[in-house]
């Protein structure tokens, strides 16, 4: 399904502005200042493009007294994202556009079955005013990106371009502590190394990840690095540790480094 | 998986290899962090940031990164730390405790990635609860400054990178994080502290009782950060007072109070008597650098440029249904 696009969808796509089409409407979800920088850059909006999927995450339990990975629960989290992830960028693909500003991944839960999560990605599909495609991933597509328009005309100005939105999961079950230890702990104030234990090999799987899929982007670096803790109705000890953030690489030719302007630095009277 | 898959997992070879690895990959972790050393994989994976065979990996938004050009701040790795406590003795100096341990650790890190300095640290807890304890989480960028051979003591600063250039430009160092904390119980004999029939009358045990609390606490912030820089930005002010009635007993109150600081390093404060003494009794006033301007901000809502305190969330949760 992820490369068919919906025949509904194709004729949206169809209807947005673009080299064969000029009078075509463009869409997109930014804000004005968003809008302008943007254009700024040199980037015109061509159409929102959307990837969703509802999700059956399979059970697993962790067996009680042990820090282990969730493999099964991990797996899941990681495909669905990628699944919507994918379809988006299909859409992108579909109106010819060199990149998506502005991804926003969320995940909700459907109330009526707890083992149903609902993933939906959505950007703003741009492209390059002058036609450059140097601005497009490794693989020819268009680049994807969590930046926000204004974080994309700050990142070109620094002299580098987004590359891929790369993640890492890892749901991980933090074993439970038997009675006896609880007592013996009851009056002092000690380190419970086990679970002090758990969060490093979650934290460390899911940072590996992302960097292994900043590696196969061939990216130079990540920016906007967020990793972040969650739990998505499961049982109190399970936690999802998420990494996530932009891959990027050095402009080359683009934006010749000598024309980036120094910063200015602000110092803000309304703090 | 359906069920016969999920009896069946246990004799797969493939995950029961992977079952020893994590098993081994915890008793390194454990037995690292006890020794005050970086655990093997991590250790690994900050070797290849540090040597630039694996992508930098930052926490510093976009428009850092142009900071991070012009002034040779280069990122190498997001590392973290965390010491999960269990506070059995005392909440309140727990908190002290734990910070404490995972601020050791997050500088083992740093100096394993040849780093000068570590910016953007973000305090956090994970919200889950379980019996009396809390995680004490550290969260950072590495950084290495252009021209400087790597650090022994790498400097540990809660501002982001933005924050943290301006504070360079201005001769200060934020150089790492203060903590300050104390409780006390107060038994009321008297029921002094029952006041119903009175009128405007202060609680004098009570605003005592919080006087000695607030005052050990500075006294210890100031302590910590004494060992580390010269001065401190407290960002984080927590105060709590409970009253606990046992029957046939006096009342008894408990108050706590938690100060969080970055610390940082200022060149003796101008205009003070050891400056003048050492510049000739001539007051030197040295201003920021910087020219100051009518600038619009382009951002719209929350800005990287202003205000720090969404960086110190360690009393709150970063975890919110519906995010990512």
């Amino acid at each position: 399904m992820s490369s068919q696009i919906p025949a509904h969808a194709q004729e949206r796509l169809k209807g947005l502005r673009s080299s064969a089409h000029s009078t075509g409407v463009f869409t997109s979800d930014f804000s004005v200042n968003e809008f302008l920088l943007v254009r700024k850059a040199g980037f015109e909006p061509i159409g929102l493009c959307v990837g969703t999927c509802v999700y059956h995450v399979g059970i697993q339990y962790g067996s009680w007294k042990k820090n282990e990975e969730l493999q099964v629960l991990s797996k899941a989290m990681y495909h669905a994202r990628e699944l919507a992830m994918s379809r988006m960028r299909a859409e992108a693909q579909a109106m010819n556009a060199d990149g998506i500003v502005g991804v926003k991944l969320t995940i909700k839960r459907l109330e009526w079955d707890e083992n149903l999560l609902e993933f939906i990605a959505i950007g703003t599909g741009v492209v390059h005013g002058d036609g450059h495609k140097g601005f497009r991933a490794h693989d020819g597509g268009p680049f994807t990106s969590d930046l926000s328009g204004q974080d994309f005309w700050s990142l070109l100005h620094s002299g580098y371009r987004p590359v891929e939105m790369v993640m890492g999961s890892c749901v991980y079950h933090v074993a439970h502590r038997g009675m006896f230890a609880a007592m013996g702990s009851a009056g002092q104030n000690v380190e419970l190394e086990n679970f002090t234990s758990a969060m490093y090999e979650a934290r460390e799987i899911a940072i590996e990840r992302m960097q292994h899929e900043a590696s196969a982007a061939k990216a130079e670096g990540v920016v906007g690095v967020d990793i972040h803790e969650g739990s998505h109705g499961w049982q109190t000890h399970v936690i999802e540790f998420f990494a996530i953030g932009t891959a990027v690489l050095p402009l080359d030719q683009e934006i010749a480094p000598d024309k980036i302007a120094d910063p200015i630095m602000v110092l803000s009277v309304n703090d | 998986m359906g069920l016969f898959d999920w009896l069946k997992q246990g004799s797969d070879p493939e995950i029961q290899a992977a079952k020893e690895a994590s098993a081994r990959r915890q008793a390194d972790i454990q037995q690292s962090l006890r020794s005050g050393h970086v655990p093997a994989d991590i250790a690994t994976r900050l070797e290849g940031a540090r040597s630039g065979q694996q992508p930098w990996i930052a926490t510093l938004t976009p428009a850092e990164l142009l900071v991070a050009r012009s002034h040779g701040l280069k990122p190498i790795a997001a590392i973290s730390a965390t010491c999960w406590l269990h506070y059995g003795w005392s909440w309140t100096q727990g908190h002290a405790q734990g910070w404490h341990a995972a601020l050791q650790r997050l500088r083992a890190e740093a100096r394993a990635c040849g780093a000068n300095a570590v910016v953007d640290v973000k305090m956090r807890s994970i919200a889950v609860q379980i019996e009396n304890s809390m995680d004490f989480t550290l969260v950072g960028t590495a950084v290495k400054l252009d021209g400087l051979p790597p650090s022994d003591e790498p400097i540990v600063a809660t501002v982001p990178a933005l924050e943290f250039v301006k504070l360079l430009d201005a001769d200060i160092v934020p150089c790492g994080i203060a903590i300050g904390a104390h409780y006390e119980w107060m038994t009321d004999w008297r029921n002094n502290a029952n006041m119903t029939w009175m009128g405007n009358i202060e609680s004098r045990q009570l605003s005592q009782l919080w006087e000695t609390v607030r005052k050990q606490a500075h006294l210890h912030l100031r302590q910590n950060a004494g060992d580390q820089g010269n001065g401190v930005l407290a960002h984080v002010n927590f105060s709590q007072m409970f009253e606990r009635e046992v029957e046939k007993q006096p009342k008894q109150y408990l108050a706590r109070h938690i100060v969080v600081a970055t610390v940082v390093d200022v060149p003796v404060a101008y205009g003070s008597r050891r400056y003048r003494a050492l510049n000739d009794g001539e007051l030197h006033s040295k201003p920021l650098a910087q020219e100051f301007k009518m600038v619009v901000d382009i951002h719209a809502g929350r800005t990287p440029l202003t205000g720090t305190t969404r960086h110190h969330q360690a009393y709150y949760s970063n975890d919110e249904d519906g995010a990512i």
